[in-house]
Protein backbone atom coordinates (compact mmCIF):
# COMPACT_ATOMS: atom_id res chain seq x y z
CA UNK A 1 0.00 0.00 0.00
CA UNK A 2 2.78 2.44 0.90
CA UNK A 3 5.41 1.11 -1.54
CA UNK A 4 5.21 4.35 -3.51
CA UNK A 5 6.09 6.23 -0.32
CA UNK A 6 9.06 3.99 0.40
CA UNK A 7 10.42 4.71 -3.05
CA UNK A 8 10.31 8.50 -2.49
CA UNK A 9 12.74 9.49 0.26
CA UNK A 10 11.54 13.11 0.39
CA UNK A 11 7.86 12.17 0.64
CA UNK A 12 8.78 9.52 3.19
CA UNK A 13 10.70 12.01 5.35
CA UNK A 14 7.80 14.43 5.11
CA UNK A 15 5.38 11.69 6.16
CA UNK A 16 7.55 10.79 9.15
CA UNK A 17 7.76 14.45 10.16
CA UNK A 18 4.00 14.98 9.91
CA UNK A 19 3.26 11.83 11.91
CA UNK A 20 5.67 12.70 14.72
CA UNK A 21 4.64 16.37 14.73
CA UNK A 22 0.99 15.37 15.00
CA UNK A 23 1.75 13.06 17.90
CA UNK A 24 3.60 15.91 19.61
CA UNK A 25 0.74 18.34 19.11
CA UNK A 26 -1.77 15.88 20.49
CA UNK A 27 0.40 15.57 23.60
CA UNK A 28 1.22 19.24 24.08
CA UNK A 29 -1.77 21.31 23.00
CA UNK A 30 -4.52 19.99 25.32
CA UNK A 31 -2.20 20.35 28.31
CA UNK A 32 -1.21 23.84 27.23
CA UNK A 33 -4.81 24.95 26.67
CA UNK A 34 -5.84 23.54 30.03
CA UNK A 35 -3.14 25.34 32.01
CA UNK A 36 -3.58 28.62 30.11
CA UNK A 37 -7.22 28.94 31.18
CA UNK A 38 -7.85 31.80 33.59
CA UNK A 39 -7.87 30.72 37.21
CA UNK A 40 -10.79 31.54 39.45
CA UNK A 41 -10.38 35.15 40.50
CA UNK A 42 -8.39 36.15 37.42
CA UNK A 43 -10.08 39.18 35.89
CA UNK A 44 -9.26 41.29 32.84
CA UNK A 45 -7.72 44.69 33.58
CA UNK A 46 -10.02 47.66 34.01
CA UNK A 47 -9.32 50.75 31.90
CA UNK A 48 -7.28 52.52 34.57
CA UNK A 49 -5.36 49.36 35.49
CA UNK A 50 -4.54 48.72 31.84
CA UNK A 51 -3.39 52.33 31.43
CA UNK A 52 -1.19 51.76 34.49
CA UNK A 53 0.17 48.61 32.90
CA UNK A 54 1.09 50.59 29.80
CA UNK A 55 2.89 53.11 32.02
CA UNK A 56 4.68 50.22 33.73
CA UNK A 57 5.91 49.01 30.35
CA UNK A 58 6.65 52.52 29.11
CA UNK A 59 8.97 53.13 32.09
CA UNK A 60 10.57 49.68 31.63
CA UNK A 61 9.67 48.61 35.14
CA UNK A 62 9.78 45.05 33.84
CA UNK A 63 13.52 45.45 33.14
CA UNK A 64 14.20 45.31 36.89
CA UNK A 65 11.04 43.74 38.34
CA UNK A 66 9.85 40.27 37.44
CA UNK A 67 6.29 39.05 37.76
CA UNK A 68 6.86 35.35 38.28
CA UNK A 69 7.07 33.74 41.70
CA UNK A 70 8.92 30.48 41.36
CA UNK A 71 8.02 27.43 43.45
CA UNK A 72 10.77 27.70 46.05
CA UNK A 73 10.23 28.08 49.79
CA UNK A 74 12.34 31.25 49.92
CA UNK A 75 10.27 32.82 47.13
CA UNK A 76 6.86 31.95 48.49
CA UNK A 77 7.86 33.16 51.97
CA UNK A 78 8.72 36.51 50.53
CA UNK A 79 6.19 37.02 47.75
CA UNK A 80 3.25 34.68 48.39
CA UNK A 81 1.93 31.69 46.46
CA UNK A 82 3.98 30.63 43.44
CA UNK A 83 2.67 31.77 40.06
CA UNK A 84 0.37 29.59 37.97
CA UNK A 85 0.06 29.92 34.21
CA UNK A 86 -3.70 30.57 34.35
CA UNK A 87 -3.03 33.79 36.24
CA UNK A 88 -1.46 35.34 33.12
CA UNK A 89 -4.51 34.65 30.95
CA UNK A 90 -5.21 38.34 30.33
CA UNK A 91 -1.59 39.56 30.22
CA UNK A 92 -0.72 40.75 26.74
CA UNK A 93 2.23 40.66 26.72
CA UNK A 94 3.16 38.79 29.90
CA UNK A 95 5.75 40.57 32.06
CA UNK A 96 7.47 37.57 33.64
CA UNK A 97 10.91 39.12 33.35
CA UNK A 98 14.15 37.23 33.68
CA UNK A 99 16.17 39.61 35.85
CA UNK A 100 15.48 40.83 39.34
CA UNK A 101 17.25 44.04 40.18
CA UNK A 102 14.24 44.83 42.33
CA UNK A 103 11.80 42.43 43.96
CA UNK A 104 9.13 40.42 42.21
CA UNK A 105 5.84 42.27 41.83
CA UNK A 106 3.50 39.41 40.92
CA UNK A 107 1.44 39.84 44.13
CA UNK A 108 2.56 43.27 45.27
CA UNK A 109 -1.09 44.32 45.71
CA UNK A 110 -1.32 41.98 48.68
CA UNK A 111 1.35 43.62 50.79
CA UNK A 112 1.84 47.21 49.64
CA UNK A 113 -0.72 49.96 49.71
CA UNK A 114 -1.68 53.08 47.78
CA UNK A 115 -0.05 55.49 50.20
CA UNK A 116 3.13 53.39 50.34
CA UNK A 117 3.47 53.48 46.54
CA UNK A 118 2.80 57.21 46.62
CA UNK A 119 5.73 57.76 49.01
CA UNK A 120 7.93 55.19 47.34
CA UNK A 121 7.72 56.41 43.73
CA UNK A 122 8.66 59.92 44.86
CA UNK A 123 11.75 58.84 46.76
CA UNK A 124 12.41 55.08 46.94
CA UNK A 125 15.52 55.40 49.10
CA UNK A 126 13.61 57.51 51.61
CA UNK A 127 11.20 54.64 52.25
CA UNK A 128 13.53 51.69 51.73
CA UNK A 129 17.03 52.56 52.98
CA UNK A 130 19.67 51.42 50.53
CA UNK A 131 17.24 51.07 47.65
CA UNK A 132 18.86 51.72 44.28
CA UNK A 133 15.56 52.37 42.53
CA UNK A 134 15.54 55.84 41.00
CA UNK A 135 12.70 58.23 41.82
CA UNK A 136 9.93 58.41 39.23
CA UNK A 137 8.94 62.03 39.76
CA UNK A 138 7.40 62.52 36.34
CA UNK A 139 4.62 60.07 37.18
CA UNK A 140 3.21 62.87 39.35
CA UNK A 141 3.24 65.39 36.49
CA UNK A 142 2.39 63.38 33.36
CA UNK A 143 -1.25 62.61 32.64
CA UNK A 144 -2.46 59.11 31.89
CA UNK A 145 -3.28 58.12 28.32
CA UNK A 146 -6.71 56.56 28.86
CA UNK A 147 -7.53 56.52 25.14
CA UNK A 148 -4.76 54.05 24.27
CA UNK A 149 -5.75 51.78 27.14
CA UNK A 150 -9.33 51.86 25.91
CA UNK A 151 -8.16 51.03 22.38
CA UNK A 152 -6.27 48.02 23.74
CA UNK A 153 -9.35 46.88 25.63
CA UNK A 154 -11.51 47.11 22.51
CA UNK A 155 -8.90 45.17 20.55
CA UNK A 156 -8.52 42.29 23.00
CA UNK A 157 -12.28 42.23 23.52
CA UNK A 158 -12.96 41.61 19.84
CA UNK A 159 -9.82 39.70 18.79
CA UNK A 160 -9.21 37.49 21.84
CA UNK A 161 -12.76 37.45 23.26
CA UNK A 162 -11.58 38.84 26.59
CA UNK A 163 -14.76 38.95 28.71
CA UNK A 164 -15.40 42.67 29.04
CA UNK A 165 -18.94 43.93 29.47
CA UNK A 166 -19.86 47.19 27.79
CA UNK A 167 -21.15 49.85 30.15
CA UNK A 168 -24.46 50.09 28.28
CA UNK A 169 -25.14 46.39 28.95
CA UNK A 170 -24.69 46.73 32.69
CA UNK A 171 -27.72 45.37 34.51
CA UNK A 172 -29.27 43.94 31.36
CA UNK A 173 -29.48 40.29 30.43
CA UNK A 174 -26.62 40.72 27.99
CA UNK A 175 -24.30 41.21 30.93
CA UNK A 176 -25.13 37.72 32.06
CA UNK A 177 -24.00 36.47 28.67
CA UNK A 178 -20.43 37.63 29.26
CA UNK A 179 -19.40 35.94 32.48
CA UNK A 180 -15.78 35.53 33.45
CA UNK A 181 -14.13 32.57 31.77
CA UNK A 182 -13.16 31.35 35.22
CA UNK A 183 -16.84 30.68 35.98
CA UNK A 184 -17.19 33.45 38.57
CA UNK A 185 -19.98 36.00 38.31
CA UNK A 186 -17.86 39.15 38.43
CA UNK A 187 -18.04 41.62 35.56
CA UNK A 188 -15.42 44.04 34.28
CA UNK A 189 -16.90 47.09 32.59
CA UNK A 190 -15.46 48.97 29.64
CA UNK A 191 -16.77 52.19 28.16
CA UNK A 192 -19.11 52.31 25.19
CA UNK A 193 -17.01 55.06 23.65
CA UNK A 194 -13.92 57.09 24.53
CA UNK A 195 -15.80 59.63 26.63
CA UNK A 196 -17.46 56.84 28.56
CA UNK A 197 -14.13 55.05 29.07
CA UNK A 198 -12.61 58.28 30.42
CA UNK A 199 -15.40 58.74 32.93
CA UNK A 200 -15.15 55.10 34.07
CA UNK A 201 -11.41 55.52 34.57
CA UNK A 202 -11.97 58.75 36.47
CA UNK A 203 -14.40 57.06 38.87
CA UNK A 204 -11.79 54.41 39.52
CA UNK A 205 -9.11 57.07 40.00
CA UNK A 206 -11.24 58.81 42.64
CA UNK A 207 -11.24 55.64 44.73
CA UNK A 208 -7.44 55.48 44.53
CA UNK A 209 -6.79 59.15 45.40
CA UNK A 210 -9.04 58.88 48.44
CA UNK A 211 -6.11 57.01 50.04
CA UNK A 212 -3.45 59.42 48.72
CA UNK A 213 -1.97 62.46 50.44
CA UNK A 214 -0.52 64.61 47.63
CA UNK A 215 -2.78 67.65 47.29
CA UNK A 216 -1.75 68.29 43.67
CA UNK A 217 -2.83 64.80 42.68
CA UNK A 218 -6.13 65.12 44.53
CA UNK A 219 -6.76 68.45 42.82
CA UNK A 220 -5.92 67.06 39.36
CA UNK A 221 -8.35 64.17 39.80
CA UNK A 222 -11.02 66.52 41.13
CA UNK A 223 -10.55 68.48 37.91
CA UNK A 224 -11.05 65.39 35.80
CA UNK A 225 -7.42 64.62 35.05
CA UNK A 226 -5.60 61.42 35.97
CA UNK A 227 -1.87 61.71 36.75
CA UNK A 228 0.16 58.65 35.80
CA UNK A 229 0.92 57.82 39.44
CA UNK A 230 -2.77 57.08 40.02
CA UNK A 231 -2.96 54.68 37.09
CA UNK A 232 0.21 52.83 38.03
CA UNK A 233 -0.97 52.50 41.64
CA UNK A 234 -4.26 51.08 40.33
CA UNK A 235 -2.22 48.55 38.36
CA UNK A 236 0.03 47.72 41.35
CA UNK A 237 -3.01 47.20 43.57
CA UNK A 238 -4.55 44.87 40.99
CA UNK A 239 -1.53 42.54 41.14
CA UNK A 240 -2.68 39.93 43.62
CA UNK B 1 42.21 -29.63 9.09
CA UNK B 2 41.08 -26.31 7.72
CA UNK B 3 43.63 -23.53 8.02
CA UNK B 4 41.15 -21.42 9.93
CA UNK B 5 40.97 -23.93 12.80
CA UNK B 6 44.75 -23.96 12.96
CA UNK B 7 44.85 -20.19 13.28
CA UNK B 8 42.14 -20.38 15.92
CA UNK B 9 44.16 -22.75 18.02
CA UNK B 10 47.30 -20.64 17.64
CA UNK B 11 45.50 -17.44 18.70
CA UNK B 12 43.83 -19.21 21.62
CA UNK B 13 47.15 -20.57 22.82
CA UNK B 14 48.75 -17.14 22.49
CA UNK B 15 45.99 -15.41 24.48
CA UNK B 16 45.99 -18.08 27.19
CA UNK B 17 49.75 -17.76 27.37
CA UNK B 18 49.45 -14.02 27.78
CA UNK B 19 46.87 -14.56 30.52
CA UNK B 20 49.26 -16.98 32.27
CA UNK B 21 52.17 -14.59 32.10
CA UNK B 22 50.20 -11.54 33.23
CA UNK B 23 48.32 -13.21 36.10
CA UNK B 24 49.67 -16.51 37.28
CA UNK B 25 53.27 -15.82 36.36
CA UNK B 26 53.31 -12.40 38.01
CA UNK B 27 54.44 -11.75 41.53
CA UNK B 28 51.85 -13.12 43.94
CA UNK B 29 50.11 -15.26 41.29
CA UNK B 30 46.74 -16.54 42.38
CA UNK B 31 47.62 -15.53 45.87
CA UNK B 32 45.56 -18.53 47.04
CA UNK B 33 42.44 -16.55 46.41
CA UNK B 34 39.40 -18.36 44.99
CA UNK B 35 38.15 -15.14 43.34
CA UNK B 36 41.37 -14.82 41.36
CA UNK B 37 41.05 -18.42 40.18
CA UNK B 38 37.45 -17.88 39.14
CA UNK B 39 38.42 -14.73 37.24
CA UNK B 40 41.17 -16.53 35.35
CA UNK B 41 38.88 -19.48 34.59
CA UNK B 42 36.35 -16.97 33.22
CA UNK B 43 39.03 -15.33 31.09
CA UNK B 44 40.06 -18.69 29.66
CA UNK B 45 36.46 -19.61 28.87
CA UNK B 46 35.89 -16.21 27.21
CA UNK B 47 38.93 -16.57 25.02
CA UNK B 48 37.99 -20.07 23.88
CA UNK B 49 34.32 -19.26 23.26
CA UNK B 50 35.11 -16.02 21.41
CA UNK B 51 37.62 -17.64 19.11
CA UNK B 52 35.44 -20.59 18.19
CA UNK B 53 32.25 -18.54 17.73
CA UNK B 54 34.15 -16.29 15.35
CA UNK B 55 35.44 -19.35 13.53
CA UNK B 56 31.89 -20.73 13.23
CA UNK B 57 30.56 -17.60 11.54
CA UNK B 58 33.57 -17.18 9.27
CA UNK B 59 33.13 -20.83 8.18
CA UNK B 60 29.44 -20.21 7.61
CA UNK B 61 30.24 -17.25 5.32
CA UNK B 62 32.72 -19.41 3.44
CA UNK B 63 30.58 -22.48 2.80
CA UNK B 64 26.87 -21.58 3.24
CA UNK B 65 24.66 -21.41 0.17
CA UNK B 66 21.41 -19.48 -0.12
CA UNK B 67 18.21 -21.40 0.39
CA UNK B 68 14.74 -20.69 1.73
CA UNK B 69 11.83 -18.67 0.41
CA UNK B 70 12.33 -15.03 -0.63
CA UNK B 71 9.94 -12.35 0.53
CA UNK B 72 7.90 -10.51 -2.08
CA UNK B 73 9.47 -7.15 -1.34
CA UNK B 74 12.67 -6.37 -3.17
CA UNK B 75 14.37 -3.01 -2.72
CA UNK B 76 17.19 -2.14 -5.07
CA UNK B 77 17.29 -5.86 -6.01
CA UNK B 78 18.34 -6.85 -2.50
CA UNK B 79 16.12 -9.72 -1.49
CA UNK B 80 15.14 -10.86 1.97
CA UNK B 81 14.31 -14.37 3.24
CA UNK B 82 11.14 -15.17 5.06
CA UNK B 83 12.82 -16.20 8.31
CA UNK B 84 11.03 -17.04 11.53
CA UNK B 85 11.48 -14.42 14.25
CA UNK B 86 14.52 -15.24 16.40
CA UNK B 87 13.39 -16.39 19.84
CA UNK B 88 15.68 -14.03 21.78
CA UNK B 89 14.50 -11.03 19.80
CA UNK B 90 10.85 -12.01 20.28
CA UNK B 91 11.30 -12.31 24.05
CA UNK B 92 12.96 -8.90 24.28
CA UNK B 93 10.21 -7.39 22.11
CA UNK B 94 7.41 -8.76 24.29
CA UNK B 95 9.26 -7.79 27.48
CA UNK B 96 9.53 -4.25 26.11
CA UNK B 97 5.78 -4.16 25.55
CA UNK B 98 5.13 -5.24 29.13
CA UNK B 99 7.63 -2.68 30.45
CA UNK B 100 6.00 0.05 28.34
CA UNK B 101 2.60 -0.72 29.84
CA UNK B 102 4.04 -0.59 33.36
CA UNK B 103 5.91 2.63 32.61
CA UNK B 104 2.82 4.27 31.08
CA UNK B 105 0.46 3.38 33.90
CA UNK B 106 2.75 3.19 36.95
CA UNK B 107 6.38 4.04 36.27
CA UNK B 108 5.98 7.55 34.93
CA UNK B 109 2.92 8.79 36.85
CA UNK B 110 4.07 7.48 40.20
CA UNK B 111 7.77 8.19 40.03
CA UNK B 112 8.06 11.19 37.75
CA UNK B 113 9.73 14.38 38.92
CA UNK B 114 7.55 17.37 39.61
CA UNK B 115 8.76 20.83 40.52
CA UNK B 116 5.68 21.44 42.65
CA UNK B 117 6.22 18.06 44.32
CA UNK B 118 9.76 19.08 45.23
CA UNK B 119 8.45 22.43 46.51
CA UNK B 120 5.89 20.65 48.69
CA UNK B 121 8.53 18.33 50.10
CA UNK B 122 10.87 21.23 50.73
CA UNK B 123 8.15 23.21 52.49
CA UNK B 124 7.13 20.25 54.63
CA UNK B 125 10.76 19.63 55.62
CA UNK B 126 11.25 23.30 56.44
CA UNK B 127 8.07 23.46 58.50
CA UNK B 128 9.06 20.32 60.40
CA UNK B 129 12.45 21.85 61.15
CA UNK B 130 10.83 25.11 62.24
CA UNK B 131 8.43 23.18 64.47
CA UNK B 132 11.34 21.28 66.04
CA UNK B 133 13.70 24.19 66.60
CA UNK B 134 11.57 27.26 67.08
CA UNK B 135 8.04 26.24 68.09
CA UNK B 136 8.73 26.56 71.79
CA UNK B 137 11.14 29.49 72.02
CA UNK B 138 10.30 32.31 74.40
CA UNK B 139 11.83 35.42 75.89
CA UNK B 140 14.86 36.97 74.26
CA UNK B 141 15.04 34.36 71.51
CA UNK B 142 11.45 35.15 70.56
CA UNK B 143 12.25 38.86 70.44
CA UNK B 144 15.31 38.09 68.28
CA UNK B 145 13.15 36.13 65.87
CA UNK B 146 10.66 38.97 65.89
CA UNK B 147 13.38 41.44 64.99
CA UNK B 148 14.54 39.34 62.06
CA UNK B 149 10.97 38.99 60.78
CA UNK B 150 10.44 42.72 61.31
CA UNK B 151 13.55 43.53 59.27
CA UNK B 152 12.36 41.26 56.47
CA UNK B 153 8.68 42.15 56.31
CA UNK B 154 7.88 45.33 58.26
CA UNK B 155 10.83 47.69 57.85
CA UNK B 156 9.80 48.54 54.29
CA UNK B 157 6.98 50.70 55.71
CA UNK B 158 7.78 51.16 59.41
CA UNK B 159 11.50 51.74 58.90
CA UNK B 160 14.54 49.99 60.34
CA UNK B 161 14.12 51.81 63.66
CA UNK B 162 10.36 51.14 63.60
CA UNK B 163 9.80 54.89 63.76
CA UNK B 164 7.40 54.98 60.82
CA UNK B 165 9.79 57.02 58.59
CA UNK B 166 8.56 60.56 59.29
CA UNK B 167 4.93 59.65 59.66
CA UNK B 168 4.71 57.46 56.55
CA UNK B 169 3.63 54.58 58.80
CA UNK B 170 2.86 54.10 62.47
CA UNK B 171 5.73 54.77 64.90
CA UNK B 172 5.95 51.51 66.77
CA UNK B 173 8.16 52.90 69.52
CA UNK B 174 5.05 54.33 71.11
CA UNK B 175 1.71 52.61 71.44
CA UNK B 176 -0.35 55.17 69.61
CA UNK B 177 -0.06 58.74 68.36
CA UNK B 178 -2.53 61.45 69.39
CA UNK B 179 -3.45 61.88 65.71
CA UNK B 180 -4.47 58.21 65.50
CA UNK B 181 -6.49 58.32 68.72
CA UNK B 182 -8.32 61.36 67.40
CA UNK B 183 -8.96 59.68 64.05
CA UNK B 184 -10.43 56.60 65.71
CA UNK B 185 -12.66 58.62 68.04
CA UNK B 186 -13.96 60.75 65.18
CA UNK B 187 -14.45 57.95 62.65
CA UNK B 188 -15.01 54.87 64.75
CA UNK B 189 -13.15 51.68 64.09
CA UNK B 190 -14.13 48.39 62.57
CA UNK B 191 -10.89 46.82 61.60
CA UNK B 192 -11.62 43.30 62.80
CA UNK B 193 -9.03 43.79 65.50
CA UNK B 194 -10.82 41.45 67.83
CA UNK B 195 -11.25 38.88 65.11
CA UNK B 196 -14.90 39.62 64.52
CA UNK B 197 -17.10 42.52 63.47
CA UNK B 198 -17.14 44.45 66.67
CA UNK B 199 -17.18 48.09 65.74
CA UNK B 200 -16.20 50.95 67.95
CA UNK B 201 -18.72 53.76 67.31
CA UNK B 202 -17.66 57.11 65.92
CA UNK B 203 -17.99 60.31 67.93
CA UNK B 204 -21.76 60.24 67.48
CA UNK B 205 -21.91 57.13 69.63
CA UNK B 206 -19.43 58.06 72.35
CA UNK B 207 -20.99 59.49 75.48
CA UNK B 208 -19.18 61.09 78.35
CA UNK B 209 -20.90 59.59 81.38
CA UNK B 210 -19.91 62.49 83.57
CA UNK B 211 -21.60 65.12 81.43
CA UNK B 212 -24.21 62.79 79.93
CA UNK B 213 -23.55 64.31 76.50
CA UNK B 214 -21.66 63.30 73.35
CA UNK B 215 -17.92 63.71 73.52
CA UNK B 216 -16.81 67.26 72.58
CA UNK B 217 -13.88 68.50 70.49
CA UNK B 218 -12.04 69.68 73.57
CA UNK B 219 -12.56 66.35 75.28
CA UNK B 220 -11.32 64.50 72.18
CA UNK B 221 -8.12 66.54 72.15
CA UNK B 222 -7.62 65.99 75.85
CA UNK B 223 -8.17 62.27 75.81
CA UNK B 224 -6.05 61.86 72.65
CA UNK B 225 -3.13 63.54 74.38
CA UNK B 226 -3.76 61.45 77.48
CA UNK B 227 -3.72 58.11 75.60
CA UNK B 228 -0.78 59.09 73.38
CA UNK B 229 1.16 60.10 76.48
CA UNK B 230 0.96 56.57 77.79
CA UNK B 231 -2.20 57.12 79.90
CA UNK B 232 -0.67 60.10 81.70
CA UNK B 233 -1.48 63.75 82.19
CA UNK B 234 -4.70 65.66 81.71
CA UNK B 235 -7.69 63.98 80.11
CA UNK B 236 -7.79 61.03 82.48
CA UNK B 237 -11.27 61.98 83.61
CA UNK B 238 -12.58 61.90 80.03
CA UNK B 239 -10.98 58.50 79.50
CA UNK B 240 -12.49 57.12 82.67
CA UNK B 241 -15.96 58.35 81.82
CA UNK B 242 -15.98 57.61 78.07
CA UNK B 243 -13.43 54.99 77.05
CA UNK B 244 -12.85 52.91 80.16
CA UNK B 245 -16.10 50.96 79.88
CA UNK B 246 -14.63 49.05 76.93
CA UNK B 247 -10.89 49.66 77.04
CA UNK B 248 -10.62 49.18 80.79
CA UNK B 249 -9.62 51.71 83.42
CA UNK B 250 -5.96 51.32 82.67
CA UNK B 251 -6.50 51.07 78.90
CA UNK B 252 -5.38 47.45 78.85
CA UNK B 253 -8.46 46.43 76.86
CA UNK B 254 -10.80 43.51 77.34
CA UNK B 255 -10.68 40.24 75.52
CA UNK B 256 -13.24 40.08 72.69
CA UNK B 257 -14.40 43.62 73.50
CA UNK B 258 -11.68 46.18 72.89
CA UNK B 259 -7.95 46.18 72.16
CA UNK B 260 -5.22 47.25 74.51
CA UNK B 261 -4.44 50.94 73.92
CA UNK B 262 -2.04 51.40 76.81
CA UNK B 263 0.70 49.18 75.43
CA UNK B 264 1.42 46.71 72.67
CA UNK B 265 0.74 43.06 73.25
CA UNK B 266 1.02 39.95 71.14
CA UNK B 267 -2.73 39.49 70.66
CA UNK B 268 -3.04 43.01 69.28
CA UNK B 269 -0.09 42.73 66.90
CA UNK B 270 -1.24 39.31 65.69
CA UNK B 271 -4.69 40.70 64.93
CA UNK B 272 -3.27 43.60 62.94
CA UNK B 273 -1.02 41.20 61.00
CA UNK B 274 -4.00 38.95 60.26
CA UNK B 275 -6.46 41.62 59.20
CA UNK B 276 -4.42 44.68 58.33
CA UNK B 277 -5.78 48.03 59.41
CA UNK B 278 -6.85 51.42 58.17
CA UNK B 279 -6.11 54.43 60.33
CA UNK B 280 -5.19 58.10 60.31
CA UNK B 281 -1.91 57.47 58.49
CA UNK B 282 -3.13 55.13 55.79
CA UNK B 283 -3.79 51.49 55.09
CA UNK B 284 -1.69 48.63 56.39
CA UNK B 285 -2.17 45.42 54.41
CA UNK B 286 -2.67 42.11 56.16
CA UNK B 287 0.67 40.28 56.43
CA UNK B 288 -0.91 36.90 56.98
CA UNK B 289 1.62 34.69 55.25
CA UNK B 290 3.73 34.69 58.41
CA UNK B 291 3.11 31.62 60.52
CA UNK B 292 1.61 31.83 64.01
CA UNK B 293 4.97 31.71 65.79
CA UNK B 294 6.42 34.43 63.59
CA UNK B 295 3.41 36.66 64.34
CA UNK B 296 3.88 36.02 68.04
CA UNK B 297 7.56 36.88 67.64
CA UNK B 298 6.77 40.15 65.88
CA UNK B 299 4.35 40.92 68.70
CA UNK B 300 7.06 40.26 71.27
CA UNK B 301 9.56 42.42 69.37
CA UNK B 302 7.17 45.36 68.98
CA UNK B 303 6.13 45.09 72.60
CA UNK B 304 9.80 45.18 73.60
CA UNK B 305 10.36 48.40 71.60
CA UNK B 306 8.03 50.58 73.64
CA UNK B 307 9.19 49.32 77.04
Amino acid sequence: MFHWLEKNPFAFALGVFITIAFAGLVEIIPNFVQSARPLVGTKPYSTLELAGRQIYIKNSCNACHSQMIRPFKSETDRYGHYSLSGEYAYDRPFLWGSKRTGPDLMRVGNYRTTDWHENHMKDPAGVVPGSIMPPYGWLYDNMTDIDTAYAEQLTVESVFAVPYTFNKDKGTDKAQLIPMRDGSTSIVLIGDNIADARSLALEEAKLIVADMKDENIKEAVANGQIPEIVAIIAYMNSLK
Amino acid sequence: MNKIYLWGIIITAAMLGFTYVSVIGSKGGFNGDIVNMLAVAGAIALVIITVFVVIKYVRQMQVDTADGELADESWDDIGEYKNPIPMGWAIIFLATLVWAMWYFTMGYPVNSYSQIGEYNEDTAAHNAKFEKEYASITGDRLIEMGESVFLAECKVCHGIAADGIDGKAANLNQRIAAKSVKHVIENGSNNMLMGSENPMPDRNGLFNMNTGALITDAEIDAVSAYVANGMNGAGGDVFASTCASCHGETGMGMEYVAPNIASFDTALVTNVLNHGMKGAIGVMPAIDRLNAKQKEAVGAYITSLSK
